[in-house]
């Protein structure tokens, strides 16, 4: 366990993220957003990044490994690239959502390669003072650049900015794409739905999707002990980096639970994609993807 | 693979049911909430409600021990018990987590199970998989081989209802010789000493009628305020475990007495002689004060969380120290053997804090336990 904190800790300080990642990976995909400003949108680098977070949990676990894998830190930043596929999906969801906004009269700024990580996997995995410590950092920081918005795009960002006030002082206005943003397009299709369990049973925007969802002319196959807001449960994800093979088998479990409903899962989060990704046989959109 | 079976069984069972139960009788969400602030109260003033229920538990004849730790609790168990060999038992969670039964079987006395899924996993030797369904890890296949090694007498392929049968049988004389009766509660009245049980199979109205000393092992925190928030405990319980209306609901205030001849009150008439009411802390006070933690304490051993939990699907039913599994099993496995282990594992997938009647908000609980696991 020391290991895994160890190797958080010493990457955000490095890396300013939780894994040894090129922060250049995480920019790459605005070109003409404002730097800075008051209202700013923050992707703690999760869409960039998710797609090589299984291969780091391959060779993680509470093992010590991390041991290992501390001295070769730099080295591990080149292994965990994702691929020139993985990486264009990502940067055409974010621009995706930069682009629904603007046509919302937004247009927010960015932070660039100075964009820093939320903390969400240290208040996930319950390591409460180090999320504090550094949930006191980013507040100053972005303090110190005058940010008094900030536009999340992906649940656990949103999840673990919106907390920060319980743990630092923090007045920054924390709210979510989802919030801001219209379905425009008109889509045809049917699809069935993987909740997010932050957005659906912790932030309150379960609604708020599935009226966008359902006004963009989607149809969701849903049955109410697969898809239900009480009976939906998650992906698995955020387990993975403490218990690999647990996080394996509940995706497997939830993908079969949702290709009984359909060959085609509409997600709202990176890490559900990823993680349902491999067990589900069909196509997995993000809903940035289909309806912005 | 039996377990897959069983637990998607089970889900498809029981959560239309539990649903079907709070939409056809919807005054238990109102009981339900009048219960935790209830509930609330005690925990407030764990101490001076556990003094109230000694004070009434003597008043109505019976009498009460105050333990603290498991050890304390099987020592005094076995002081009442004394030379008696023959002991039922109905259902406890505190007995298991006190270690009782083994206890018990290593002093060479003749303990059994009566609750069917408790004597299963008897039998089996294995630790309980749920909170209300002990057994529900097992396949009928295994249940009938399980009984039939240990009871004989059943025909091949046997039934649901010859397995059950069978068993009945070989309870029965158990019950009608045994000694000792030994149960947990559901609930305590502070006001009165009543301790209330709900069931389904009639086995614990058996174990605490049936034999002359009738032992209750139950936790601080299942003491309410007065025997209407009792009965309150025993319905809603019995609702978010999708068993609604519950078949028996036993109330016991003291032993047995009869006053028919002459109206002198005469003590035993046909139930027990003597009631003994075992109070167990086991870190109940330490949680209730600590407020991280304090919330757990509401847990009304429905079950209803375990069936809206990924985790507890996919472990087989094995998160958490037993007897306590599941996402109410990873809080109690801190609370009460000091455990933070089984925390970590926990997704906030988030189902478990929107169906407690308790509205317990465990994963918030859970992420303060995933701390002090790290420290
Ligand atoms: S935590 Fe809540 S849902 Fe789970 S067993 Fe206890 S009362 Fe029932």
């Amino acid at each position: 366990m020391e290991s895994l904190r160890s190797f958080l800790k010493e990457s955000l300080d490095k890396y300013d993220m939780p894994f040894p990642v090129d922060k250049k990976v995480c920019s790459g995909w605005a070109k003409d957003l404002p730097h800075g400003g008051e209202t700013i949108i923050f992707t703690s680098c999760m869409y960039q990044i998710e797609p090589v977070v299984p291969t780091l949990s391959k060779f993680s676990s509470m093992t010590g490994i991390f041991t290992g894998a501390l001295k070769g830190l730099s080295s591990l930043a080149k292994l965990v690239k994702p691929s020139k596929e993985e990486i264009d999906r990502a940067y055409k969801i974010l621009n995706n959502v930069v682009n629904a906004l603007r046509r919302r009269g937004i247009n927010p700024g960015y932070l660039y390669e100075d964009e820093p990580y939320s903390g969400a996997l240290l208040l996930e995995a319950g390591l409460l003072e180090d999320f504090a410590n550094h949930a006191r950092r980013v507040a100053s920081m972005l303090r110190d650049r005058g940010v008094k918005r900030v536009i999340t795009v992906d649940p656990h960002t949103h999840n673990a900015l919106t907390r920060y006030a319980e743990f630092v002082p923090f007045d920054v206005e924390v709210v979510n794409y989802l919030q801001l943003v219209d379905a425009e397009k008109k889509i045809e299709g049917e699809f069935t739905i993987h909740d997010s369990c932050l957005y659906s049973r912790f932030l309150d925007l379960r609604d708020r999707y599935r009226e966008l969802i359902s006004k963009s002319g989607i149809k969701l196959n849903e049955d109410f002990l697969v898809t239900g807001r009480e009976t939906s449960t998650c992906c698995g994800g955020p387990i993975a980096l403490i218990n690999r093979d647990l996080s394996e088998s509940i995706a497997e479990k939830r993908a079969q639970e949702l290709n009984k409903l359909s060959n085609k899962l509409l997600v709202v989060c990176p890490i559900c994609y990823i993680t349902l990704s491999p067990h589900f046989r069909g196509e997995v959109k993000d809903i940035a993807e289909v309806i912005l | 693979m039996t377990w897959e079976i069983a637990i998607e069984r089970t889900i498809r069972n029981n959560v239309p049911r539990v649903y079907n139960v709070l939409e056809k009788y919807p005054y238990i969400l109102e009981l339900a909430r009048e219960l935790r602030e209830a509930k609330l109260e005690v925990l407030n003033n764990l101490e001076s409600y556990v003094e109230q229920t000694v004070e009434s538990v003597k008043r109505i004849g019976g009498v009460p021990h105050v333990v603290g730790n498991s050890e304390e609790a099987r020592e005094v168990v076995s002081k009442i018990i004394g030379d008696r060999k023959k002991i039922v038992m109905g259902k406890s969670m505190v007995a298991f987590e006190v270690g009782l039964r083994e206890h018990l079987k290593n002093m060479g006395k003749e303990v059994w199970e009566t609750d069917l899924g408790e004597f299963l996993i008897q039998l089996a030797n294995e630790p309980p998989s749920h909170i209300i369904a002990p057994a529900v890890h097992m396949s009928k296949e295994r249940a009938e081989e399980l009984v039939r090694e240990a009871l004989g007498g059943l025909p091949p392929n046997s039934t649901h209802e010859q397995i059950v049968a069978r068993v009945r049988e070989f309870l029965r004389d158990k019950f009608v010789n045994a000694e000792v009766g030994i149960t947990g509660a559901n609930a305590i009245a502070a006001d009165t000493g009543s301790i209330i049980l709900v069931e389904n199979e009639g086995n614990i109205r058996f174990t605490t009628v049936s034999p002359p000393l009738h032992i209750a092992v139950a936790g601080f925190e299942k003491i309410v305020p007065t025997l209407p928030h009792a009965m309150m405990e025993a319905m809603v319980q019995a609702a978010y475990a999708g068993l609604y209306p519950p078949t028996y609901v036993n109330l016991t205030s003291g032993p047995s007495s009869t006053g028919d001849i002459e109206m002198k009150r005469v003590s035993p008439a046909h139930g027990p002689k003597e009631f003994h009411l075992v109070l167990v802390d086991n870190g109940r006070v330490r949680a209730s004060k600590d407020p991280d933690l304090r919330e757990a304490l509401l847990c009304i051993r429905c079950g209803r969380c375990h069936l809206h939990c990924p985790v507890y699907r996919a472990m087989d039913g094995k998160w958490g120290v037993p007897p306590y599994s599941g996402p109410m099993g990873s809080m109690w496995s801190y609370i009460v053997f000091g455990d933070p282990k089984p925390s970590l594992l926990c997704t906030h997938s988030g189902g478990c804090k929107e169906v407690c009647p308790m509205k317990i908000n465990i994963p918030k609980v859970l992420e303060k336990i995933k701390a002090r696991a790290w420290s």
